[in-house]
């Protein structure tokens, strides 16, 4: 077992343990909100208020090679094409088509449905897997087809079942109920990307799902590997350092080390799409905290928050939710919103009064446990003096918002929240940046161009003036020959009639 | 002889030199007034004539000339007028109300339904933002769109209309002081 790990990380006690893991099959919904907001841009809807729609059918399409199209996850009615608060930090409305279930859930018929994948060219793969709809599951949303066609000379495949953030168990149940689809999953991945090798990452506190992976699979390109159970070793980067003990530097991708990473989750939709030739219409949740009974379900995207919490039994007290992970995860204020393809667990927990944050003590404990080096503490001042510059250049791009630093820090500052802040800040600065250079150029090039008008108008007129006068010159000359000759027929006359007479 | 020495020697120097400096005062001469660029940076570009100057930059001109305030320019703010004390290295003033007031960002559209192609709105646009014809209905290319509502008061039937930029999930920026509660 290699394990070269890293450093920092923090090892925490799941808090809402579970004596058997299972996946409940919830019921079907009874409408679905499907946002059209992707990581490339917005879809755009290609069925209309009233239609009725089957389950696996695109509703919403994309133009760009980068996103994937959006299927409806029930059949029935498009109710509305509106917009809706999705589950996003900043609780902004955004475009979403709602979908009202007829309960019979229909599906669009395929034909082409168990084909041998290894018929299919590299290519081929890809498209089904865009056209499916399969993107990363593990919380970031990144497509997987752009993965998969992005890199080149893939040597190693990895399979992210190191699901880090305590007390999610989606992916360890997908391991323990379904490994026979994943180890089939990891092989149509490893035909696409055309490594020599898989490696499957799995904590050693999931023992069953490691067991469950290790009897299915006869396959001598995947070797199934234990890691420590630590936080953040989910982290693509990390993972890869654990491993192979290969650094990607900062502002690199795994890819460009030929390294591909895909979640547990996403080698599952993989094997769907490709040999099921069924779209990515549901995923499995977990349903934790101490406001509810820990569980897992499997449930259609679209479905909404309240639609799952009301199966995981949950108490009558007052609850703060929070999507995500108990780390990486964000709060929500409602939970009227839609659950989408990277929402992997949902936390209920029963409300709590928030520890107080206090001033920073510098006792340094932060950087001790940052995973990827930084220095949380100089990031800090920086970005809550708007410093940009300044907190770039303590490489806050590579911060992967881990929250580990909140986690130990003692006067408990939000300060993943405080990187998070910079990072969009800095996105706003460089846009707004970007903006005014633009406007600048238009402006100098429109002064130019006026200028040049302006020349190029005086250079005609001047033009237009001396070919006047040349032409006048000339008709000068014209009318003075024309004189000279009417004066020698004058002349002529009058010798003839001198003569004549 | 001694004196006479060190009379030559410093002469020649003094030539030599002279004739070092006066060389590279030529060749090294600064095109343009560097502070010009420096003001025009801080500008927000939004060449909307406000200052009474035609553009940004000849208003970055008229400051560094001294003959404007750092205080006639509305859609950069309290925060540009700030910035422009602190590079000038003067007192900051307030903004001045005559010359209009800090609007939310926004673009224009045109109703083009109403639009009878007069092109009077692409000669007054100071960056080119507009697409159309002589007769033809005319659009806003909205990304070039800086929001100086030149373009309005020359419109003789009314048809173009501000249009404030709403927040979106791609543009979302934390709000600090919800940050820092955690």
């Amino acid at each position: 077992m290699a394990d070269y790990s890293f450093n920092g990380g923090i090892v925490i006690k799941n808090p809402y343990p579970v004596s058997k893991v299972e996946i409940i099959q919830a019921p079907l919904p009874k409408k679905i909100v499907l946002p059209l907001q992707q990581l490339g841009g917005q879809a755009k809807p290609c069925v209309s208020v009233g239609d009725y729609v089957f389950t696996g059918q695109v509703v919403a399409s994309t133009k760009g090679s980068f996103d994937v199209p959006i299927h409806a996850s029930i059949s029935g009615v498009v109710l509305s094409i509106d917009k809706q608060v999705i589950a996003h930090k900043s609780g902004l409305k955004s475009q979403c088509i709602t979908i009202e279930s007829d309960g019979k859930d229909k599906w669009l018929v395929n034909k082409n449905s168990g084909v041998d994948f290894l018929h299919y060219s590299k290519q081929a793969l890809v498209e089904i897997i865009q056209k499916s709809g399969v993107i990363g599951l593990g919380g970031a949303g990144f497509p997987t087809h752009v993965k998969m066609s992005k890199v080149l000379d893939c040597h190693t495949l990895i399979i992210n079942g190191t699901e880090c953030e305590p007390g999610v168990m989606c992916d360890d149940a997908l391991m323990q109920f379904h490994p026979r689809d994943i180890i089939r999953g990891v092989e149509i991945l490893l035909h696409i990307c055309g490594a020599k090798r898989a490696i499957i990452a799995i904590e050693d506190d999931k023992q069953s799902a490691y067991q469950a992976l290790s009897m299915f699979n006869h396959n001598d390109r995947i070797s199934i590997n234990q890691v420590p159970t630590k936080y953040t070793s989910g982290a693509e980067k990390l993972l890869i350092k654990a491993l192979l003990n290969v650094e990607i530097s900062s502002g690199k991708f795994a890819v460009d080390e030929g390294v591909i990473c895909q979640n547990i989750a996403t080698t599952k939709a993989v094997f769907d799409a490709v040999i099921n030739h069924k779209p990515l219409v549901s995923r499995i949740v977990t349903v934790t905290g101490d406001g509810v009974k820990p569980n897992n379900f499997e449930v259609r995207l679209g479905a909404s928050f309240k639609h799952l919490i009301s199966m995981a039994s949950p108490n009558n007290k007052a609850h703060d939710y929070r999507m995500g992970g108990m780390m990486m995860g964000i709060d929500v204020a409602s939970i009227d919103i839609p659950i989408g393809k990277t929402t992997t667990a949902i936390f209920v927990n029963n409300q709590a009064q928030k520890p107080i944050v206090q001033a920073c003590i510098r006792c340094g404990q932060c950087s001790e446990v940052c995973p990827v080096g930084l220095l949380p503490q100089q990031l800090y001042w920086y970005a809550k003096s708007k410093s940009i510059e300044k907190a770039l250049s303590y490489n806050l791009a590579d911060c992967i918002e881990c929250a580990c630093c909140d986690y130990v820090c003692p006067s408990h500052i939000p300060l993943a929240n405080y990187f998070s802040f910079a990072k969009a800040l800095n996105k706003q600065q460089t846009r707004e940046q970007d903006r005014i250079n633009t406007a600048r150029e238009r402006f100098e090039f429109r002064e130019y161009r006026l200028e040049r008008n302006k020349l190029e108008r005086a250079q005609m007129m001047a033009n237009k003036k001396k070919s006047l006068k040349e032409k006048m010159a000339n008709e000068h000359a014209q009318k003075q020959k024309i004189t000279e000759a009417m004066q020698r027929v004058q002349q002529a006359k009058d010798k003839n009639d001198g003569t004549n007479i | 002889m001694d004196l006479f020495d060190s009379v030559l020697i410093f002469s020649v120097l003094t030539l030599i030199l002279g004739l070092v400096l006066g060389y590279a005062g030529v060749k090294f001469k600064l095109k343009g007034n560097p502070l010009i660029d420096q003001i025009d940076a801080i500008l927000p570009q939004t060449q909307c004539g406000q200052c009474d100057y035609p553009g940004c930059r000849p208003y970055a001109q008229a400051i560094a000339n001294g003959e404007a305030q750092i205080n006639q320019c509305p859609p950069g703010g309290q925060e540009g007028a700030d910035a422009l004390a602190e590079l000038l290295g003067v007192e900051t003033l307030a903004l001045n109300a005559e010359h209009g007031e800090l609007k939310p960002n926004h673009v224009v559209f045109v109703d083009e339904t109403v639009c009878i192609g007069c092109t009077l709105c692409i000669q007054a646009c100071p960056v080119d933002a507009f697409v159309g014809a002589s007769k033809v209905m005319t659009q806003v290319i909205i990304d070039e769109c800086t929001g100086c509502d030149l373009c309005i008061p020359v419109c003789p039937v009314d048809c173009i209309h501000v249009q404030e930029i709403e927040p979106a999930l791609t543009t979302f920026v934390p709000n600090i002081a919800k940050v820092s509660q955690g």
